[in-house]
């Protein structure tokens, strides 16, 4: 640091600016502008933990606390471990991790539908078309405002009853965000890098593979993490009303009976979802995509400076469990339907369903 | 002709639709022709029970989105600007209060605030507050430094830093973030109003599918829709107007 001259009207101005901004002045201050990411992520520094997780830990014990010393009403309010005792309670009477998984593949089935219309259509109106994108783009920017919560009705006059519309609405919310990012994202790849890899005698599909698609990759993955926000949002509001499994539904059916701990307990479990599909988001970003620049504004993170690579390795690896999770909890659904409908309906309700 | 070239297959799109439900190739009774949906929407403005579905709805959704605006803009502001290296103490708890879905605690919100207006407000505010909140705090921290430097050099006060170079330098990113957030903010207020209102736009899809006059439904998310373009384009506009710089042209459909 310089003198500190309070003469010196450039110190002063810079101290001003130090207290001020002082990330955004990184020669002024370099202890204090040392990006937090770094301080973090290096495991076994106490003081970065407590840092990390102190108002996380704050919260939960002031939760517990006013539930234990009954400073709110508890059937409005219950405890932390009320709740938790909830999740054990639902996991062993009524298949919560069947729920949970049903709420996830619905999820994960719908955005990638989305994704495989909306990449390739992208690509063809971004790059390959762009006469036809000038006169189509009015007609999927209303698309794109259309509410399909609203076109309930339609979607199950086109796909019929069960989970189909269901997925065709979740379809339908992470289709438009996605092809609208990776649209502008096509449209403007640099052309010096496709004249480079002419140049260098690549074909269509490899400059498609090698160039436009890494170049499009981190905007559609912004469109991926506000198409699986909103479908988290629209799929509990979905099977709140028109479902019989899933997170919504449990969290409906314990509203609707007054189970209040059974709405904390999976409203828990849909938040731990949330955070953790954003994170493996996040690991799969950083791993694949470490080259690219800063989070865009609409990722719910803060963005680093500088974000923290991930080792490619780890992101695959990621994306291995992921793809097993997703496979057994399949395989779980399948086999337990008709247990699912045994134990969640009300008798008369399951003559009626059956 | 670049507006007919713009609007070209909206106007094909309508007319397929209208032409499809006419010549009965799509059933009319699920798929009832553009001009039915028209005119049950001329119809419902004449005997004066659609606008005050469009007012509640508009009013619900401004002042969510008003609350979020003048709550999560600040405060994204001040986080990123001013503690910007202090942001890992708050980076989780906001992570994991951003996925709380607004729907997980509607009988809940219902129950602290009561019936009337005010639980659908506070679902449109909470989902609308996180766009805004995380992108002003991106726009502030990502303020090129080099400005602010040349800025001191020139001896800007700290006000003038705040209004010549913070400001410009992170409007656009906010901006981004409020139309975003406003997109949300119909999305949600029309699947909230649907769980549980008596009145607004989201209550006259449903009460429509109910009473199965699908002709009302189809005409209660055209003016959904339509309101949204409106109020983005809007948004965009002011935002043209206020910050003087040229916005992302695209509109960014959230779905909203």
């Amino acid at each position: 640091m310089a003198n500190s001259d309070p003469a010196n009207r450039d110190d002063v101005a810079m101290k001003a600016a130090e207290t001020l901004y002082p990330a955004a002045i990184p020669a002024l201050s370099p202890d204090k502008a040392s990006a937090p990411g770094d301080r973090v992520f290096s495991g076994g520094n106490v003081k970065a933990i407590i840092r990390r997780y102190g108002l996380l830990a704050l919260f939960l014990g002031f939760w517990e606390l006013s539930g234990q010393a009954h400073w709110v009403d508890q059937t409005i309010v219950p405890s932390l471990s009320t709740s938790i005792k909830a999740i054990v309670e639902m996991w062993r009477n009524i298949h919560l991790g069947l729920h949970i998984m049903i709420s996830l593949t619905r999820v994960v089935l719908g955005l990638l539908i989305g994704l495989t219309v909306a990449v390739p259509l992208a690509f063809l109106l971004g790059r390959l078309l762009p006469k036809v994108a000038v006169r189509v783009n009015a007609l999927l920017q209303v698309f794109g405002l259309i509410n399909p919560y609203c076109l309930f009705p339609v979607f199950v006059v086109f796909f019929g009853l069960g989970e189909a519309p269901k997925i065709a609405v979740l379809a339908w919310v992470s289709l438009w965000p996605i092809f609208f990012n990776g649209q502008s994202a096509f449209r403007s790849v640099d052309p010096q890098l496709l004249k480079t890899a002419r140049s260098l005698n690549c074909g269509s599909l490899t400059a498609f593979w090698r160039v436009c698609l890494p170049a499009a990759i981190p905007a559609i993955f912004n469109g991926i993490r506000v198409g699986v926000e909103m479908s988290f949002f629209i799929l509990i509001a979905a099977e709140m009303t028109g479902a019989t499994a899933g997170l919504g539904w449990i969290i409906h059916n314990s509203g609707a009976s007054y189970q209040t701990d059974r709405i904390y307990g999976a409203g828990i479990c849909v938040v731990v979802l949330g955070v953790l599909i954003n994170r493996f988001l996040v690991v799969i970003r950083r791993g694949l995509l470490s080259w690219s620049e800063a989070l865009a504004p609409t990722w719910l993170q803060f963005s680093d400076t500088a974000p923290k690579p991930v080792k490619k390795s780890v992101a695959y690896a990621w994306c291995l469990i992921f793809i097993l999770i997703m496979a057994l909890g399949l395989i779980q659904i399948f086999r337990a339907e008709n247990l699912l409908i045994d134990s969640t309906l009300t008798p008369e309700y399951r003559i009626w369903y059956k | 002709m670049k507006f007919v070239n713009k609007y070209i297959s909206l106007a094909i799109f309508l007319a397929l639709w209208e032409g499809l439900s006419r010549f009965r190739i799509l059933d009319p009774l699920f798929f009832p022709p553009f001009s039915a949906v028209i005119e049950s929407i001329v119809h419902m403005f004449k005997i004066g029970t659609l606008w005050p579905h469009i007012e509640l709805s508009l009013f619900r959704a401004l002042l969510g989105f008003f609350l979020a605006t003048v709550i999560g803009a600040p405060l994204g502001l001040i986080l990123g600007g001013r503690f910007k290296s202090q942001n890992d103490v708050v980076e989780l708890p906001l992570e994991i209060l951003s996925q709380i879905n607004p729907f997980l605690l509607f009988h809940l919100i219902i129950l602290f605030m009561g019936l009337g207006e005010s639980p659908k407000v506070a679902i449109v505010a909470w989902t609308c507050l996180w766009p805004t909140l995380f992108s002003a705090f991106n726009g502030a921290a990502n303020v090129n430094s080099s400005l602010i430097k040349s800025g001191r050099a020139f001896g800007l006060s700290t006000s003038q830093l705040i209004r010549k170079i913070i400001w410009p330098a992170a409007a656009p990113t906010v901006f981004t973030g409020l139309r975003l957030s406003l997109g949300y903010s119909l999305f949600m207020l029309i699947a909230a109003e649907m769980m549980g209102a008596s009145g607004g736009l989201g209550f006259l899809v449903l009460r429509s599918q109910e009473a199965f006059q699908l002709d009302r439904m189809y005409a209660a998310v055209v003016v959904i829709a339509f309101l949204g373009l409106i109020l983005d384009g809007l948004l965009y506009w002011l935002g043209r107007k206020l910050i003087f710089l040229s916005l992302e042209s695209q509109v960014n459909p959230s779905g909203g």
